[in-house]
């Protein structure tokens, strides 16, 4: 049994909410976070996503336990297809990307009675009735409870028409808000892009917001459920050590990298319309940033910790055209070799156009605006083809204000270096200068490295898995609000318009395998910094 | 010491040397195992301090040689999370205690400390081995942990404490884990205990469950107290919530009036169970420990009281009643020889409540490595479905026991209510 998710959620959403009679044999149990009964509704369950990351979450989460006994799927999409198919569907993408494999035959055939697929097309507001009354038998016939989650699996683009549809089908409205007074919650999850820049965002949001309000919402950024970014918050609340220390008079800078060392890998088309900065900065590497940086909450549940993580974007200082130019490197790569592979140059990948300037790497300085953060540099760098795949936070001590070894011969100390590694090796590593044992002052810098994977030799569980049942118990903590995600457009906005006209500094190539365009140093080296090689 | 209390040893000198000898054979598996990292250090009458020197030099260099434990060419970062004291009364014990670590090191990094202590055996007061094993896990990632078997004769054997104390790692929380039947008169016993955050047993072990238990209500521990047993009902108080946890369900809670538990009793026994000290099988000295704690565990979470006796503790089958809120409870308890699962693992559980509209049954039955949960209620046929009930190795149920480090407020009030129902479940003359 995996000993997961007791993580403290005490309030929960309004939507539903917690039950009114606790079950009083569910005191000290293992999991204490028992969604209700219910069914998720994949929409355009027949892609992807639903293959590789919900049938694999999903099953997981049954081995685990985690699944109450009533809940039930139910697949909606376009394509013709019989519960029977569609349950093997889902099979196949156990079969290749669970973390548990093989498949337990007899436990999987008991959990795929609960498994149905509607077809219909999305304009088709009929269909939306039918797939109404589907929902309402499986209530019937499961003991459901009228409780629904709704998983958009399907371009954003469909977003609104979607929402619109499930209204009009009389799915959206949650408790009271039901008509004929029947209980239950309705719950809506979406994938990003949310939006391509902050209009967009906020036409998207409000479209949404006119059908569910914001508790019944839940944007998936999966980095949220990665382990390690929990830990962040553990690490700087759960220790005396760190937050003292956590401010600009001991911290220099700090560098947030998420680094890929694949190309663009078939996705060429989206890819091409989107870039680096809207792809990995605007959701991973802004909320990384934000949790890196916020306040302590004041406790740790959904609305403390969003709030927390708005107020450090909201601090985030606008830049103007000329900042752009100063302080964004944008890159591109050209034709190279990583791990041994390789790559071709970006403009040759299939589906790109031949004379595409979308970023697949982008360096940029941030600063932060706050009481605890003015005049310490964030330095946020993405891309593609780089050498090696890692994401990490790393914060840069100030040096001692006393060269005092410098009269003994030791001219250059390092600064210390604490770096947070999300993925992978999940750790944290402590950089500090020791002597050199024998006669004389030589001081080299040791690392102390704390890796999770050798203190406990446990599983963690796919950033899915826990965002589906955090979905399911209503808790919205690992998901971004929409004041987040549209602030955090507004941060991006004046770059993305310095670039579209046609200023903020040249598109840099760079070597598939190297660490992005020479100006990306330079921007470090203009501060007398430079980045970490990872 | 704890070996003189198992086998009789009237000056049986031979025979004390050959069990010494197959304890020892036994436990040298540790240093042979697969993940060995560093040569196996071996040394008879030694000294405390020699072992806590090579212990040093495991991690670091040494001399021209390097360190002798190395990753990647690099001396190994060692995480440690605890320290783990293992005291091995008896031969039987000695394999137990092997395979179980064995499969812990998976898990935990951490040192333990393996001890034979006879205080009776003459020859030299203190033989130690230490040896070093990593496991690998998630490709480069590397659990590693320290074995320290020490054996201690004569007079030392009554001050183990005193051995023990330079050779945990400071800070860490340190726990006490007694295979078998803990001797709690001893005051060997109370030395270890005391060293400890946690101590961990297994009631399944104990040769008087009713005493056992209620020297453990009694037993004051920092953090607590890890009982095998109870780990092993995990899944079974999984599923046993999950029906009450649809708000449909909750409310035939309250109105429950019959619980019928049934376990596995070693095959060859359809009469009282074994409880003589020299039975091989392991966990068979009480094997109604889990059903008991099962049972006190819905009847503490539910508020449930002794009430009469039906059918004295017999054959391994006990029926009582016990007076609920609404409802008196009928609670059988039965024992049946399988040679499918382990002695003392559940069977199946069957729950029956009063609703408006009718009898309600919950019911788990065990399969193998899967169970079959149905419930009948609310008038709706009957659900049925098939979920994973993998119960756990030892060495797993050690690991998780070793990852709490809280008082389980839960198993306490079950403990309290277990010794509440076996003194009622003693034969009349027995009663007291």
């Amino acid at each position: 049994m995996t000993t997961t998710s007791s993580r403290p959620t005490p309030n929960l959403a309004g939507d539903g909410g917690p039950r009114s009679i606790a079950n009083p044999l569910r005191e000290g149990l293992r999991l204490g976070r028992m969604p209700e009964p219910c069914t998720m509704v994949i929409c355009g369950a027949t892609g992807d996503l639903t293959e590789r990351k919900l049938a694999p979450a999903l099953y997981n989460l049954l081995l685990g336990g985690f699944l109450p006994p009533e809940f039930s799927v139910v697949g909606f999409a376009r394509r013709e297809m019989t519960d029977e198919q569609f349950r093997a569907h889902l099979r196949d993408g156990v079969d290749e990307y669970s973390r548990n494999r093989p498949i337990k035959e007899s436990i999987w055939e008991s959990f795929a009675q609960g498994i149905f697929y509607q077809r219909g097309n999305f304009d088709d507001l009929d269909a939306w009735r039918e797939l109404s009354t589907v929902l309402d038998r499986i209530d019937r016939d499961r003991g459901t409870a009228g409780n629904r989650l709704f998983y958009l699996a399907v371009p954003p683009t469909l977003y609104p028409d979607i929402v619109r549809q499930l209204e009009a089908a009389g799915l959206s409205a949650s408790g009271s808000a039901r008509p004929d007074g029947r209980r239950g919650w309705s719950r809506v999850i979406v994938e990003k892009p949310f939006g391509f820049d902050v209009t967009s965002a906020r036409t998207l949001n409000k479209e949404i917001r006119e059908v569910f309000s914001e508790d019944q919402i839940f944007r998936i950024d999966h980095y949220l459920g990665k382990e390690t970014v929990q830990n962040l918050a553990v690490f700087r609340f759960g220790n005396g050590l760190f937050e003292p220390i956590w401010n600009r008079r001991y911290i220099d800078s700090v560098q947030i990298t998420v680094a890929e060392t694949v190309g663009v890998e078939g996705r060429g088309e989206f890819y091409d319309q989107t870039g680096a900065l809207r792809d990995i900065v605007q959701n991973h590497a802004l909320q990384l940033m934000a949790m890196f940086a916020m306040e302590p909450p004041v406790e740790f549940r959904a609305s403390d910790l969003r709030d927390e993580k708005l107020k450090v974007l909201r601090a985030v200082r606008e830049m103007s055209a000329g900042d752009v130019a100063l302080n964004v490197v944008r890159g591109q790569y050209v034709s190279g070799w990583v791990e041994g592979q390789k790559i071709p140059s970006y403009r040759d990948e299939p589906e790109v156009a031949p004379d595409s300037d979308a970023e697949t790497f982008v360096a940029l300085k941030l600063s932060i605006g706050s009481w605890r953060w003015a005049g310490v540099p964030f330095y946020l760098r993405t891309g593609k083809a780089l050498p090696t795949r890692v994401t990490e936070v790393s914060v840069q001590f100030k040096s001692p204000p006393l060269a005092l070894f410098e009269r003994a011969g030791t001219p250059n100390i390092e600064p210390n270096i604490l770096a947070i590694r999300i993925q992978p090796d999940e750790g944290i590593l402590l950089r500090f200068g020791a002597k050199v044992p024998g006669p004389g002052m030589q001081i080299r810098s040791v690392n102390m490295d704390f890796r999770y994977g050798s203190s406990f030799a446990v599983d963690s569980p796919d950033a899915y898995e826990t965002l589906l049942l955090d979905a399911m118990v209503g808790d919205p903590s690992l998901f971004t609000r929409d004041d987040e995600v549209e602030r955090a457009w507004e941060i991006l906005d004046p770059i993305l318009n310095t670039w579209a006209s046609g200023s903020g500094g040249p598109l840099h190539f760079y070597g598939a395998g190297s660490w992005g365009p020479p100006a990306a140093d330079e921007l470090l080296e203009r501060d007398r910094r430079a980045w970490r090689r990872p | 010491m704890a070996s003189a209390m198992t086998h009789s040893h009237n000056g049986h000198e031979a025979s004390r040397a050959e069990i010494e000898l197959a304890v020892h054979r036994r436990l040298m598996r540790f240093g042979e195992a697969e993940s060995r990292v560093a040569p196996v250090w071996a040394e008879a009458d030694t000294t405390v301090r020699a072992v806590e020197s090579h212990l040093a030099s495991l991690w670091t260099m040494a001399g021209d040689e390097g360190p002798m434990v190395t990753e990647k060419g690099l001396p190994h970062a060692r995480a440690s999370v605890l320290n783990l004291i293992v005291t091995v009364p008896d031969e039987l014990s000695a394999e137990r205690v092997v395979g179980t670590m064995l499969g812990l090191g998976f898990r935990h990094p951490s040192r333990a400390i393996v001890l034979v202590a006879d205080h009776d055996a003459r020859g030299p007061s203190l033989d130690a081995s230490v040896s070093a094993h990593c496991h690998a896990h998630q490709g480069d990632e590397q659990v590693c942990y320290e074995e320290v078997v020490l054996t201690v004769r004569g007079e030392s054997a009554a001050h183990l404490n005193g051995i023990v104390a330079p050779l945990l790692i400071h800070d860490l929380p340190t726990l006490v884990w007694w295979p078998g039947d803990p001797p709690f008169a001893s005051p060997v016993f109370d030395q270890l205990v005391e060293m400890g955050d946690r101590l961990i047993i297994d009631s399944s072990d104990f040769s008087d469950l009713m005493v056992g238990l209620r020297r453990l209500a009694t037993l004051r521990r920092r953090s607590g107290i890890g009982d095998l047993s109870w780990q092993r009902l995990g899944w079974w108080h999984e599923l046993t919530a999950q029906f009450f946890d649809a708000p449909r369900f909750r409310r035939y809670l309250p109105n429950l009036n019959r619980v019928i538990i049934k376990y596995a009793l070693p095959p060859s026994s359809g009469s009282e169970p074994p409880s003589a000290p020299d039975d091989p099988v392991p966990g068979a000295a009480s094997p109604i420990a889990q059903s008991m704690l099962y049972a006190s565990w819905i009847a503490s979470r539910l508020d449930w009281k002794r009430y009469a006796t039906v059918e004295p503790l017999e054959a391994g089958r006990l029926v009582l009643t016990l007076e609920g809120r609404y409802a008196m409870v009928e609670l059988r308890i039965e024992g049946i020889p399988s040679n499918k699962v382990p002695a003392g693992d559940l069977l199946s559980v069957r729950l029956r409540a009063h609703g408006e509209t009718g009898a309600a049954e919950f019911i788990v039955d065990r399969d193998g490595d899967e169970a079959i949960v149905a419930s009948n209620a609310d008038g709706m046929t009957a659900q049925l479905r098939r979920v994973r009930m993998e119960l756990p190795s030892e060495s797993e149920l050690l690991a998780n026991s070793l990852m709490t480090d809280r008082h389980d407020e839960v198993y306490e009030a079950a403990v309290r209510a277990a010794t509440i129902f076996l003194s009622s479940a003693r034969p009349a003359e027995e009663a007291g």
